[in-house]
């Protein structure tokens, strides 16, 4: 997982991509000609990028009616959470129950 | 090599945040991230001396996590070595948690910094999602 990781992240390194990316997350599925017309880009050129982002394995394609549409891969976006699951959200989930604890606690008292 | 720094202040007094910090049965009460089950655990971070716990996620992943604490200071501070253990149950690299308390008026600051901790670790050893962060990064999306 690890290998890939570092895949999409160097994928996403450029602005583009990311911004492509960014937008499917939050609009879902597109076709590749609805992303040429959000970037100011030409088809060929958002063709690479769409390219490059399916083989590292961030964007998911179909082809319907002869179109391709694409969506962000969930379990890429769910390996990236983990990678970034690290030990600061581990402790300061610990620290909001230690908290509610002290707090139950004094109400014991 | 990267730290972790959390700051919080308690309304409870210095000697009951450290009776939750280090006797056994009130860190379970705490201890790990949402949506874990510990188990075989000890975490008697009140002496010196091993201590280790499960936590077992929803989708039946068992997070291993030992170490040994090394310092006590009651009511002051604990220190206690950290380290992931894999899949065969080799541990992995070792990181230091220190816990610092200060009164402030009625009430506790409490500092936790976890040194040492290997930039790629979090890869390595959080094979299966911690759950609550999931749905944390989900929303922020």
């Amino acid at each position: 997982m690890t290998g890939n990781l570092s895949r999409a992240f160097s994928a996403l390194g450029d602005r583009t991509r990311f911004a492509i990316v960014d937008q499917l997350l939050r609009d879902g599925e597109k076709s590749a000609g609805e992303i040429v017309d959000s970037v100011s880009l030409s088809a060929p050129a958002v063709s690479r990028h769409l390219k490059v982002l399916h083989s590292a394995g961030v964007l998911d394609r179909r082809v319907a009616r002869q179109k391709r549409l694409y969506t962000v891969r969930p379990d890429m976006i769910r390996a990236i959470n983990r990678w970034t699951m690290d030990h600061q959200a581990f402790w300061s989930s610990a620290l909001d129950r230690l908290e509610q604890a002290l707090n139950k606690d004094g109400l014991d008292d | 090599m990267t730290d972790v720094v959390l700051e919080r202040q308690f309304a409870a007094p210095i000697e009951k945040v450290f009776d939750y910090i280090s006797s056994p049965e009130k860190v379970l009460v705490w201890w790990g991230p949402e949506s874990v089950t510990v188990r075989n655990a000890d975490l008697n971070f009140g002496q010196v001396g091993p201590w280790t716990s499960e936590m077992h996620a929803k989708d039946g992943t068992i997070f291993k996590v030992s170490g040994e604490v090394t310092e006590v200071d009651p009511p002051h501070s604990v220190i206690f070595t950290w380290a992931w253990h894999d899949d065969t149950d080799v541990r992995g690299h070792e990181s230091q948690v220190q816990i610092v308390l200060a009164k402030q008026g009625g009430g506790t600051n409490f500092t936790l910094i976890h040194r040492n901790l290997a930039s790629d670790e979090s890869a390595q050893s959080h094979t299966a999602g911690w759950t609550s962060s999931i749905g944390r990064l989900e929303a922020e999306f």
